[in-house]
C-alpha cells in the first residue's frame, strides 16, 4: 500500500508500515496439533524535534496522518532539524525491492502443501520403532513480509522478505532422562525446504546416541572444538552484541576499549555482518531507510568496523553501516545484528583435531550470551582423544573471557556454514538473524 | 457436541514510555493494540480468525466461519459464568509519567554520577474479555507502572554491570529510590564468599523447570523426571506450588484460561508440602491421556489452545529474609544467564555479579561463579524457603543453598 502523508514543518517524522501473512501446520506423535494461518498489519510513526522522538504505534492504517499530527503537536517545530547531525546522515532511498513473488511467494502455498511437507518429513524421518522414543513433532511454518518506509527527508522505499522453516523434534528416553533431539531447517522459500531427510535422520541419530551414551564430563578446563553452529553461536554473542555502537556512545572506557586498529584477536580472525545476504537476517534497508552493507568488525584480527544506527554513527563521526532494526511495528529499532559470520580458514576439516591429547567437541549447541564472559549451552558434546572423537560427554555450560578466547583460537576449518535458525533478543525485541562460521579449535575454555 | 457456537476474545493493550539513554530522556512513546480472536464452533471443530484493530463482531465471526474449513477438530464443551474483575489501582497520566520518570533519572544521576542509565518508565493498561454464546462474559482489567534501568560504572569495560526493574499498581517513589541504593550504593566494594552460599532470589525462572515435568502430557509419555512419583513425597516440607492468578505480582493475568476454565479460589495446587498432587492437562490432554481435566491452558489467539499458562507461586513462609537467613549471608543474582537445567534435572547457572545481602543490607559485590544444583535439591534439602517480605526485588524472594563452582 502506498502512503500520501503531509509531513509536519520543521520536524523530521517517518512512518513504517509492516504487513505480514504468517501460516503454520505441525502433527504431533500422529495428531494434527497446530493449524492456522493469519495476517497483521500496523505502522510505527515516528517524530523527531532535535531533542526527542516521539513515537507511536497503531493498528489502524487509515489513521496513520491523524498520528503523525498529534506527534507533531507534542513536539517543539526546530526550522535547524535537518542540521542536526543525526537526521543529516539519514539517507534518502527510493526503491521497490520484491524478491518473494510467483513462485516464490509462500502465500501461494495453501494449507494443504504444508501439511504434505509434515507429511513427507514424518514418513522419511520418524521411526516409531525406536523403544526410546515417546515423543515427536513434524511442524512447518513460513511469514511473508512486506514493508514500506517513508521520511520527510524524502525517502520511499519498499521491499519484501521472506522466512520458512521445517522442524522435526524426537524425545528419547533413556534410564528416566528426556533427550529432545531438534533439527530445524529455514529457508527464504517453500520449495528449499525440501529434501533435507537425511539431515534430520543424522541428528535424531546422533541425539539418541547421546541419550543412550553419553556420560558425565570432568568439569576443568579444555581445548576444545567448535562445530559451525557452535562458532556461529560464539562469534553472534561474544563479538557481535559488542559491535553494536549504541552502548558506547559517550563512554569514554568502551571509546578507548574498541578503539578502531586495535589488534582483538589471532590474525586467523575476521568477523563480517552483511544485511543484503538473502539469509535470515535479510534487511535490504534498515529501520531508517539505509542501505544494508558489508560491514568488516574485524579483519585479520584487527578492529575495522562496527555495527551503527543514525545516532551512533553521527556521535561517533562513522559511517552508516544499515543496521538499525525493530522487533516489529510497534517497537522502536535500535542497532542489530542482520547475517554475522566468521570468515572461513584453510585448516582442512579432517585435520582439525590433530594434536588434541584430550578436548572437548562441541557439536551442537542450543544457547549462547556474552558480555565480557560468554557462555554456550551446549546440546551434544563428544570426548577428544589423542585427535579422535570419542565417546558423548554430557556438559551444562561452556564458558569462557571474549577477549582472551579471539585470541586463544588455533586453527580455522575450511567448512564454512551460515545457519539461519537464529533469533537475536535485545532491549526487549526479538528479531531474525542469520550467524555463520567454520569449525574451530579454541587452546583452553571452561566446561561445566 | 458443540453446535454454531460464538467465541470472542478481545484484550486492548495501552501503553505510555518514557526511554533513557545514557541518563538523558530521549523518546515518548505511545502505543495501542487491540487483538482479537473470533471463533465459531460447529460439528465438533472450531474455525479461528485473529483479527488486529476495531473489528465488528459480523466481520470477526464471518471469517471464523470460513476458517472452519480446515475442519480443526475440538470436542469440547464451551465454559459460561459472569464475572468481572478490576485490578487497577490507580491511573497514571502522561504528565504524571513524565514527573515520574524524571524524578527517577534526577535521583541516579544525582546519587550516582560514575554509572550511566538506560532504561524506561512505562505506564500500562490492559482490558481483556471472554464472551461467548454460552453466556459467558468475562472481563479482567489491570494496569500498572513498569520502571527498569540498566546500569554501568564508568570505569567498567562491559556493555551492562546489571539492572534492576519493578513494577508497581499505585506508584511509590520510596521503592524506587531503594532499590536504587540496594543496587548501587555498595556496587563497587568487592567482599568475600561466605562459607554457605544461599542464593535470594526472584523464582519466575527457575521454577519454569517444574512446569514442565508436572505437564500432563509429560507424565503421560514418560518425559518428565516426576512422571512416576505423583502422589508421592519428593520435595521439602515446606514446599508448596501453585497455579495462582490471585497473586499481587501477576501482572495483566486474566482469572480464567486458555479455554475459558476457571478455578475454585482462581488457585490449582499443584504440589503440597513437597507431595505431588496432580500434573495438570487442558482439555486435550485430559482426553488425549485419559487423565483428568485440571486446567490451565494457555490462549492461543491464532489456534487451539493447549496445556500451560502456569502462574506458579511457592507458597511464602511466615519468616522474613533475616529470620530465615538465622544469621548467615544471601547471594543476590544481579547478572546471572547462560546456564539452565539438563535432562538430568542438574542445573547449572554462571552468574557474572552478585551480591552479598545480610536480611537486611547489601554489603557489597562478590566475583563471578557458577551455581551448581539440581531441581530435587533447589526445592527439596536445599530449600529455604520464600520470605514472608521482599526486601530487595519488592517482588517474592526464593532463598535456597547451593555448591559454589568456577568461572574464569
Amino acid at each position: 500500500m502506498k502512503l500520501k502523508l503531509n509531513f509536519p514543518k520543521d520536524l523530521y517524522s517517518d512512518v513504517r508500515v509492516e504487513e505480514n501473512y504468517s501460516i503454520w501446520f505441525s502433527n504431533e506423535n500422529g495428531e494434527v496439533d497446530r493449524d492456522g494461518d493469519c495476517e497483521k498489519k500496523g505502522a510505527m510513526i515516528r517524530v523527531f524535534d532535535g531533542e526527542l522522538w516521539y513515537t507511536a504505534s497503531t493498528n489502524d492504517l487509515n489513521g496513520i496522518q491523524e498520528e503523525l499530527d498529534s506527534l507533531a503537536k507534542l513536539a517543539k517545530p526546530n526550522p535547524d532539524i535537518y542540521e542536526n547531525p543525526e537526521i543529516k546522515l539519514l539517507e534518502v532511498n527510493k526503491d521497490s525491492v520484491f524478491k518473494f513473488t510467483g513462485e516464490n511467494d509462500v502465500r501461494n502455498y495453501t494449507r494443504n502443501d504444508f501439511k504434505e511437507l509434515v507429511d513427507y518429513y514424518i514418513d522419511n524421518c520418524i521411526d516409531c520403532s525406536i523403544p526410546e522414543m515417546n515423543f515427536w513433532n513434524v511442524a512447518a511454518n513460513a511469514v511473508h513480509f512486506e514493508y514500506s518506509f517513508y521520511s520527510s527527508k524524502g525517502a520511499e522505499i519498499e521491499y519484501d522478505s521472506q522466512e520458512t522453516r521445517i522442524g522435526a523434534v524426537e524425545a528419547f528416553t533413556v534410564d528416566g532422562a528426556t533427550t529432545y533431539g531438534y533439527k530445524i531447517i529455514m529457508k527464504p522459500c517453500f520449495e528449499e525446504l525440501k529434501g533435507h531427510e537425511e539431515a534430520v535422520n543424522k541428528k535424531m541419530q546422533e541425539s539418541l546416541n547421546y541419550a543412550k551414551n553419553a556420560v558425565d564430563v570432568e568439569p576443568g578446563d579444555y581445548c576444545c572444538v567448535l562445530a559451525p553452529f557452535v562458532t556461529a553461536m560464539f562469534t553472534h554473542e561474544s563479538f557481535g552484541h559488542k559491535s553494536e555502537s549504541d552502548f558506547m556512545l559517550n563512554d569514554k572506557t568502551l571509546q578507548d576499549e574498541w578503539v578502531m586498529g586495535k589488534k582483538v584477536g589471532t590474525e586467523l580472525v575476521s568477523i563480517c555482518d552483511d544485511g543484503s545476504l538473502n539469509n535470515h537476517g535479510y534487511k535490504p534497508y534498515d529501520d531508517q531507510g539505509t542501505k544494508a552493507r558489508e560491514t568488516w568488525l574485524i579483519k585479520d584480527g584487527v578492529l575495522t568496523g562496527r555495527l551503527h544506527d543514525a545516532q551512533s554513527a553521527s556521535i561517533l563521526n562513522e559511517e552508516l553501516t544499515g543496521n538499525c532494526r525493530a522487533q516489529d511495528y510497534t517497537c522502536t529499532p535500535v542497532v542489530r545484528m542482520t547475517n554475522t559470520y566468521m570468515k572461513g580458514g584453510t585448516t582442512p576439516i579432517a585435520n582439525i583435531f590433530d594434536g588434541i591429547k584430550d578436548g572437548i567437541f562441541v557439536a551442537d549447541s542450543g544457547s549462547g550470551t556474552g558480555q565480557a564472559m560468554f557462555t554456550i549451552r551446549p546440546n551434544i558434546c563428544y570426548r577428544i582423544r589423542d585427535g579422535k572423537v570419542c565417546e558423548p560427554v554430557r556438559v551444562n555450560v561452556i564458558n569462557g573471557n571474549v577477549f582472551k578466547t579471539l585470541f586463544d583460537i588455533e586453527a580455522i576449518a575450511d567448512d564454512f556454514v551460515l545457519c539461519n535458525e537464529l533469533v537475536c533478543g535485545k532491549s526487549g525485541q526479538s528479531v531474525p538473524v542469520s550467524a555463520g562460521g567454520p569449525t574451530i579449535r579454541v587452546k583452553s575454555l571452561t566446561v561445566n | 457436541m458443540v453446535i454454531n457456537m460464538r467465541e470472542r476474545l478481545t484484550t486492548i493493550n495501552e501503553s505510555t514510555e518514557i526511554k533513557y539513554q545514557e541518563g538523558k530522556k530521549v523518546a515518548v512513546s505511545k502505543n495501542k493494540k487491540i487483538s482479537n480472536s473470533f471463533r465459531v464452533y460447529k460439528n465438533d471443530c472450531v474455525g479461528i480468525s485473529y483479527q488486529l484493530g476495531e473489528v465488528k463482531d459480523e466481520d470477526g465471526f464471518a471469517r471464523a466461519e470460513k476458517a472452519l474449513e480446515r475442519q480443526r477438530p475440538y470436542p469440547f464443551g464451551l465454559e459460561s459464568g459472569v464475572r468481572h474483575r478490576d485490578k487497577t489501582e490507580s491511573s497514571i497520566s502522561d504528565s504524571e509519567l513524565v514527573e515520574i520518570a524524571e524524578e527517577c533519572m534526577g535521583y541516579l544521576n544525582r546519587t550516582y554520577p560514575d554509572y550511566s542509565f538506560h532504561g524506561t518508565v512505562m505506564w500500562e493498561s490492559q482490558l481483556s474479555t471472554r464472551t461467548n454464546d454460552m453466556g459467558m462474559d468475562y472481563s479482567n482489567k489491570d494496569a500498572a507502572i513498569n520502571v527498569g534501568f540498566d546500569f554501568k560504572h564508568k570505569d567498567s569495560k562491559d556493555i551492562s554491570d546489571g539492572e534492576f526493574h519493578f513494577s508497581l499498581r499505585k506508584y511509590d517513589n520510596k521503592v524506587f529510590f531503594k532499590m536504587a541504593d540496594d543496587y548501587l550504593a555498595n556496587f563497587r566494594k568487592m567482599v568475600d564468599f561466605p562459607d554457605e552460599i544461599i542464593i535470594d532470589e526472584q523464582y519466575y525462572g527457575i521454577v519454569g523447570t517444574l512446569g514442565n515435568h508436572l505437564s500432563g502430557e509429560n507424565i503421560s509419555r514418560k518425559t518428565s523426571l516426576l512422571a512416576d512419583k505423583v502422589g508421592e513425597k519428593v520435595f521439602a516440607d515446606g514446599f508448596t506450588l501453585t497455579h495462582d492468578v490471585t497473586d499481587k505480582e501477576c501482572w495483566f493475568n486474566p482469572f480464567w484460561d486458555g479455554e475459558g476454565v476457571t478455578f475454585k479460589d482462581d488457585k490449582l495446587v499443584l504440589i503440597q508440602n513437597g507431595k505431588i498432587l496432580t500434573g495438570y492437562a487442558d482439555k486435550r490432554d485430559a482426553a488425549r491421556f485419559g487423565i483428568n481435566h485440571t486446567g490451565p491452558a494457555y490462549a492461543d489467539y491464532t489456534d487451539i489452545p493447549g496445556a500451560g499458562g502456569l502462574n506458579m507461586r511457592i507458597d511464602r513462609s511466615d519468616k522474613t529474609v533475616k529470620e530465615l537467613l538465622d544469621g548467615r549471608y544471601a547471594v543476590i543474582p544481579v547478572m546471572s544467564y547462560g546456564g539452565g537445567f539438563n535432562e538430568k534435572g542438574e542445573y547449572t547457572m554462571p552468574v557474572h555479579a552478585s551480591l552479598l545481602f545480610d536480611g537486611e543490607k547489601v554489603l557489597g559485590k562478590l566475583p563471578p561463579f557458577t551455581i551448581i544444583s539440581n531441581m530435587f535439591d533447589i526445592y527439596g534439602k536445599d530449600f529455604i524457603g520464600v520470605s514472608a517480605d521482599q526486601p530487595i526485588y519488592n517482588d517474592k524472594q526464593l532463598l535456597y543453598m547451593v555448591m559454589r563452582g568456577e568461572m574464569k
